[in-house]
């Protein structure tokens, strides 16, 4: 089994096989449906921009399971949110990702790479984990998604090789793609 | 008439709204990600894709939820 045994919906509520995307290098991202870690969403754009002639493809899945806001942002955040049709990646249809209702896509990807804690060193870990004990305490447990924009590698074959945490920036990621391009 | 450029699932608008409510004030709801219309109106007032964004005459605007910014845009109208 592999990702290529997935199927899809798009923004439209079309069927998308993910067998259409073999051969290329894969990063698969629960974004954030409307709000919040909006600076992800334009890293993830910039790493598009800059790999996609090479192989990488960006899937964004929307899924508003999460609280609307960056947590422990909330003196400072803008109020107010950005449209999504800035980015030039795909970007599905509005689904769950973690728990009963997870799209099965998900519940694949979070078996074949695990939970491994956020990156304590990002400025988001702490108010993250902190919202996460006061709000929905029960996310942290297991392997689940734990938040928006949980990205997962996959490479040429389909294989799953990497998760990183809302805690890694995109731009952090650029050295493991770029091994896989 | 006052127009709020918004989407669905954007908690600031939904501010604005409660709050033009609670002042009583009428308003059109102007949805960019369901009319490509009202979409290209926000760019042209706002250079951007953000709401919300409140407006009378579409040149001054108020992108956010912001109450005395909200507030001035109404009372010159």
């Amino acid at each position: 089994m592999s990702v290529y045994d997935f199927t899809v919906k798009t923004k439209t509520g079309d069927d998308k096989s993910l067998a259409d995307y073999k051969g290329k290098v894969l990063l698969i991202v629960n974004t954030a449906s409307k709000c919040g870690f909006t600076p992800q969403f334009e890293e993830l754009q910039k790493l598009y921009k800059t790999y996609k002639d090479k192989g990488l493809e960006i899937l964004g899945f929307p899924c508003n399971q999460f609280a609307q806001q960056d947590p422990g942002t909330n003196d400072e955040v803008q109020q107010f949110c950005k449209l999504n049709y800035g980015v030039t990646f795909t970007v599905f249809g509005k689904g769950d990702v973690r728990g009963e209702t997870a799209q099965p896509l998900f519940k694949y990807l979070t078996a074949q790479k695990k939970f491994e804690g956020f990156d304590m060193n990002h400025p988001i870990a702490a108010p993250l984990l902190n919202a996460l004990k006061e709000n929905f305490p029960e996310y942290l447990e297991g392997d689940g998604i734990k938040w928006n924009f949980t990205k997962f590698l996959v490479d040429r074959n389909g294989e799953v090789v990497a998760r990183f945490e809302p805690t890694t920036n995109p731009a952090d990621i650029a050295a493991d793609i770029e091994k896989l391009l | 008439m006052v127009k709020v450029y918004s989407f669905e699932g954007c908690p600031w608008c939904v501010k604005v709204k409660k709050y033009l409510q609670s002042r009583g004030i009428e308003y059109e709801v102007r949805d960019i990600e369901l009319s490509e219309e009202a979409r290209e109106e926000c760019e042209r007032i706002s250079g951007d894709l953000t709401v919300p964004v409140t407006t009378i005459d579409g040149k001054n605007f108020v992108l956010g939820f912001d109450k005395p910014k909200i507030d001035a845009l109404i009372a010159n109208a």
